[in-house]
């Protein structure tokens, strides 16, 4: 448990918020760090070391062992200890988006770095005497600030259990470990040894049981996070107002303005209680014969990572080919607003699933608001009270690990590897849920052992 | 008072397993060493069961063979019946384990301590301990004083120990028929030690001409030849077979109906006893559905008909006894050599040590064995092994000898005792060790010889042979790792163990890693081109190949930890300062008080967080940034 905690790894994580965003930073702290930023860059122009100090430098960032581009970025190193965390450190900037930061930050994993854990950088700043513990904490305190109060609540409901769950799990790991030792340290016993096929299929239901908590990390990261809600349509057809209308009446949590870089406007928002990231496309309104050719208006590369999609028209304007096209394009739900409602002709008549919603009058509103909480977040709240919600990638990751040993168990098993021997993976998967809980390791097999057998020759 | 002054290097106070293992190996490394003892025929007694070895413990035997030690030579001499438990198993899990002869055993350890050049053996009592600021000598029951720059106590369970036979008044001793140590007891505990009480038990002894093994089932050891020793090669002896029966419904309610007589359960004892080794007291009581309950009758010598009732540890009255031995099959007219008993001790909480078993506190004493809360022999032999030669490398002024967990069980032995403490009589189970797969009975040699040799611990013959063995064993490794198999010769192994065969040459190696192919088979298949191989050496080879992804696994774990352990803690470091740790990790710290970073993970109530809290609090007492020299050379 306690190995994956050494100070002397090299760390990685994502310091921007995940989901959208034009650009993210990557940050990658400890000694390898100018060593993997080299292999990552694939660099020609010598070793990491001879870089120059604090000095931006684009590069193409290669898969490890591979020819293929994950993306164009700037990489700048720091050395230690002129440095956020005093040791050597190099920030990438990457394009934003969720797949393309995620895919740079395994990269690097692959080459040797180590996740890092929630305030592992400040932790280290912290160690190398960069900041002292008061600074430390109140960086803590402004991370945690971004955190809606409605979020907040949300997230302790659906993390409650979540706990116990992981307690049960690492329970029945143990209670496998126990069935194994039972068989190993006590060969003379009476009871006969339990069957491989037995154990195999009870790893297996541990093994489900991790899938089905898994599943709901993506609902967990929702609400971490945001849903990423895209709003989309012709030029004029009502977005901004729409986009302003839904930020302004709610708090805003984070807003960033429209710069050079950028290519929509975004705002995290807090609708009916739940954490909505706003992207509105207006960036694009005069740039490019590509949205000017299909007459909608959509930054193309929020769409993958879109949670829903706002679509607007104007009340009573016609539907095109290109938005049938558009609309049957899209693989999440979508929500068509029949903009302008105040000002349609006496008796518009908004068609079937179109909401009529007027920013001016306010009319509709509360209504998009409602069915944007239940086509996102309803399947997520409601009929959760026997599964917890997974919220955290860093629970999510070490789930993972538990259930890829659990299931690599059961895989050695097959293969006629001894039970002895491939209990090894439940020792990782142990550790791994213990890291969740932060549980400290005892002796807890034997207690197992000798409360479930009379042992003693 | 009688004027006579002893003066040695090292003292050793007991003579049991632990004493006997901790005189060698100070006498080995040249210190001038005594071991004082009340009883110098009882040196190396089997006060319990007569049998050493199992699974875990087997390997601690061998360990302490690989470190030049006494078991493991005096097993082979006494062995009566072997056999490989988890022989079915993987070779990875295998536990060697003798039937010795009660008789024997101690006259074998008594030669081989015989054949030391430093070591004296002195009958008397020990009764105080001679203290100038640090430990200087012991005092006994009759005056004499004998100085020492070390002692190491040994003192298994006499220190106020007292037996439970039904609940008649308890009797001061510390064996059956032995007096117990009191004084000793005092004089420790006036240097400030913390002491606590522990109880466990052993069955009756019967006469094995008043049983009718026609009702018994006959066990019989392994048929193939088998030694402790990896260096020495003691003469086989007579073998003699166990026999089983079980205890049924009968049994359970002469028991049931007499709890109130038994010391355990009348109220008596307060000490903790072991949970894997309970009395049929507790077995009844805990487990009622149970309907039958394992009992073995295992010889206790060659020249003795006497049987030892493995199985019915008891404090319940003699005439009880007698009453649930005739309630089972094979017994109905059995005749009671000796009742079995409970006894308590006190033992000293083994978190007040060093990992050199040198009390904190006291410097130059040294406590091994079951007055630091073990059980076993096994157990008591490894401590003694490393308390006596800490105790004479200390006096030379040389490094202490320190088995790390991942080298072997005596390893995760003494840094669970210290690290961790005790709460129950400590036995050693293979799920206490994080690195089971690295460490097996096989491949002791490869594990400590080296470090044995370095330290001083092995004779010229015994370094030979190591030689000899490590030489073999890479030998070994490289014919698997190059020697292909003709499809002729490989496919008849295939086709053994249902494999499919094979179209071209293939590399002993591979074929070795399928299901079921052994590295025997392997070389019988070859004939006369395969070499020459002793077991050990192919139990060591087959699993570090045929396993060699997992034995990687905990390799690379190994080495993680042992980075872990780079971080080095001072031993004077202020816990009650380290404000961002939690109360119990502080409490607990204190008490333990690492000497690194891995040690301090593996102490109870110090949760991951507090780990790295520890390490900031640390590093800015310290008032250094950790060099970059350390950060790139451990950065695995």
């Amino acid at each position: 448990m306690a190995d994956s905690h050494s100070l002397l790894d090299t760390i990685v994580a994502q310091a921007t918020p995940p989901g959208v965003g034009a650009v993210a930073l990557i940050r990658l702290s400890g000694p390898r760090a100018p060593e993997i930023a080299s292999e990552l860059a694939n660099d020609d122009e010598g070793p990491a070391s001879a870089w120059p100090e604090r000095r931006c430098r684009l590069r193409s960032l290669y898969r490890p062992g591979s020819d293929e581009v994950l993306d164009r970025a700037l990489i700048t190193l720091f050395r230690a200890p002129r440095s956020y965390t005093g040791e050597d450190l190099v920030e990438i900037s990457t394009h934003g988006g969720v797949s393309i930061p995620a895919t740079v930050v395994d990269a690097c994993v692959a080459l040797g770095a180590r996740k890092a854990w929630p305030g592992e950088f400040t932790q280290r700043a912290y160690l190398n005497g960069k900041l002292d513990l008061t600074q430390a904490e109140a960086v803590g305190d402004l991370v945690a600030a971004g955190s809606p109060k409605q979020r907040a609540v949300a997230l302790h409901q659906l993390e409650r259990g979540l706990g116990e769950r992981i307690a049960h799990l690492r329970g029945e790991v143990i209670g496998l470990s126990a069935l194994l030792v039972q068989h190993i340290d006590f060969p003379e016993e009476d009871d006969a040894p339990t069957s491989i096929e037995t154990i195999a299929s009870r790893g297996e239901r541990v093994a489900c049981e991790m899938d089905r908590l898994l599943a709901t990390a993506p609902a967990g990261e929702l609400l971490r996070h945001g849903a990423i809600t895209v709003l989309a349509g012709r030029p004029n057809s009502g977005k901004s107002s729409l986009f302003n209308a839904l930020v302004g009446t709610e708090r805003a949590i984070v807003t960033e303005e429209a710069g050079t870089t950028r290519d929509a406007i975004e705002a995290v928002v807090s609708i009916a209680g739940f954490p909505f990231r706003l992207v509105d496309t207006a960036g694009l309104r005069n740039s490019g014969s590509r949205v000017e050719r299909m007459g909608i208006e959509i930054a193309y590369r929020y769409l993958a990572s879109a949670d829903v999609v706002l679509y607007c028209r104007e009340t009573g304007g016609p539907a095109g080919v290109d938005e049938t096209d558009f609309l049957q394009s899209l693989s999440c739900p979508v929500v068509k607003v029949f903009t302008k409602w105040d000002l349609a002709t006496e008796g518009g008549v908004a068609g079937n699933g179109e909401l009529p919603v007027s920013v001016v009058s306010g009319e509709g509103l509360s209504e998009l608001k409602e069915t944007l909480r239940d086509l996102v977040f309803q399947g997520v709240v409601e009929g959760r009270d026997e599964v917890p919600v997974v919220t955290s990638g860093r629970q999510a990751g070490l789930l993972m690990q538990a259930r890829t040993e659990v299931g690599q168990f059961g895989e050695a098993l097959a293969r006629g590897i001894p039970p002895e021997v491939a209990s090894a993976h439940l020792k990782t998967a142990e550790s791994a849920l213990e890291e969740i809980l932060g549980v400290v390791a005892t002796d807890d097999v034997l207690d197992r052992v000798f409360r479930d057998f009379c042992i003693g020759k | 008072m009688s004027g006579l002054r002893l003066r040695y290097d090292v003292v050793v106070v007991g003579g049991g397993h632990a004493g006997a293992e901790a005189a060698a190996a100070s006498a080995r490394l040249g210190a001038r060493t005594v071991l004082v003892t009340p009883d110098l025929t009882r040196i190396g007694q089997m006060s319990c069961n007569p049998a050493i070895g199992g699974v875990a413990k087997g390997t601690v035997a061998r360990e302490v063979d690989a470190l030049g030690g006494v078991m493991g030579r005096a097993t082979d001499a006494a062995s009566i019946q072997f056999r490989m438990l988890n022989r079915s198993k993987g070779p990875a899990v295998w536990g060697p384990r003798s039937q010795c002869d009660r008789a024997l055993y101690p006259i074998a350890v008594r030669r081989i301590l015989d054949e030391l050049d430093n070591l004296d053996l002195f009958q008397e009592m020990v009764t105080g301990l001679h203290f100038e600021g640090r430990a200087k000598g012991v005092e006994t029951r009759g005056g004499i004083t004998i100085e020492a720059d070390a002692v190491v106590v040994t003192a298994g369970t006499f220190l106020r120990g007292k037996i439970h036979v039904g609940g008649t008044a308890a009797l001061g001793a510390g064996r059956a028929g032995e007096g117990p140590s009191i004084a000793l007891a005092e004089a420790l505990e006036a240097q400030g030690l913390e002491i606590a009480r522990f109880k466990t038990g052993t069955p009756p002894r019967i006469d094995g001409r008043s049983v009718d093994y026609a009702k018994c089932v006959r066990q019989d050891g392994d048929s193939g030849p088998f030694r402790f020793s990896y260096y020495a090669r003691e003469p086989f002896l007579d073998q003699r077979p166990c026999w089983i029966t079980w205890a049924g419904e009968a049994l359970k309610t002469i028991v049931n109906s007499n709890l109130a007589r038994s010391a355990l359960y009348g109220g008596e004892i307060s000490g903790q006893g072991p949970r894997y080794c309970p009395s049929i007291e507790d077995k009844v009581k805990r487990f009622p559905d149970a309907p039958r309950h394992q009992v073995f009758l295992e010889p206790e010598g060659l020249e003795t008909t006497e049987l030892y009732v493995n199985g019915l540890s008891t404090s319940l009255p003699p005439d009880v006894q007698i009453d649930f031995l005739r309630s089972i099959p094979g017994l109905e007219e059995v005749k009671m050599t000796k009742p079995g008993y409970a006894i308590e001790y006190d033992y000293f909480p083994p978190d007040q040590l060093r990992h050199t078993l040198a009390l904190r506190e006291v410097p130059g004493l040294y406590f091994a064995g079951q007055i630091n809360g073990t059980t076993g022999y096994e157990e008591a032999a490894g401590q003694g092994l490393v308390a006596g030669a800490n105790a004479a490398l200390a006096v030379q002024g040389r490094d202490p000898l320190v088995v790390e967990r991942d080298q072997g069980y005596i390893g995760v032995l003494i840094d669970d005792l210290v690290t961790k403490g005790v709460d129950e009589p400590y036995r050693l189970f293979t799920s206490r060790a994080e690195f089971r797969l690295l460490l097996r009975q096989d491949n002791g040699p490869t594990r400590l010889g080296k470090l044995a040799r370095s330290v001083g611990l092995l004779t010229s013959e015994q370094q030979r042979a190591l030689g000899e063995r490590l030489v073999q064993e890479a030998r070994t490794m490289v014919w698997f790792r190059d020697h292909a198999l003709a499809p002729a010769k490989a496919n008849k192994v295939l086709g053994a163990v249902g494999s499919t065969p094979v179209q071209r040459p293939v590399r002993a190696g591979e074929l070795l890693k399928r299901p079921g192919v052994t590295a025997g088979a392997l070389l019988r298949a070859v004939g006369s081109e395969a070499p020459t191989v002793d077991l050990d050496v192919l139990a060591t080879v087959e699993t570090d190949v045929k396993y060699e992804g997992y034995v990687r696994r905990e390799l690379d774990r190994a080495a993680r930890l042992r980075a872990q352990a780079g971080f080095a803690i001072p031993e004077d470091a202020p816990y009650g300062e380290f404000k961002t740790l939690s109360f119990e990790a502080r409490q607990k710290l204190a008490r333990i008080r690492p000497a690194n970073l891995a040690q301090a993970s593996r102490v109870p109530g110090v949760s991951p967080a507090d780990l790295q809290n520890l390490v900031m609090e640390v590093k800015r007492r310290m008032g250094e940034t950790v060099s970059r020299e350390t950060r790139a050379s451990s950065s695995c």
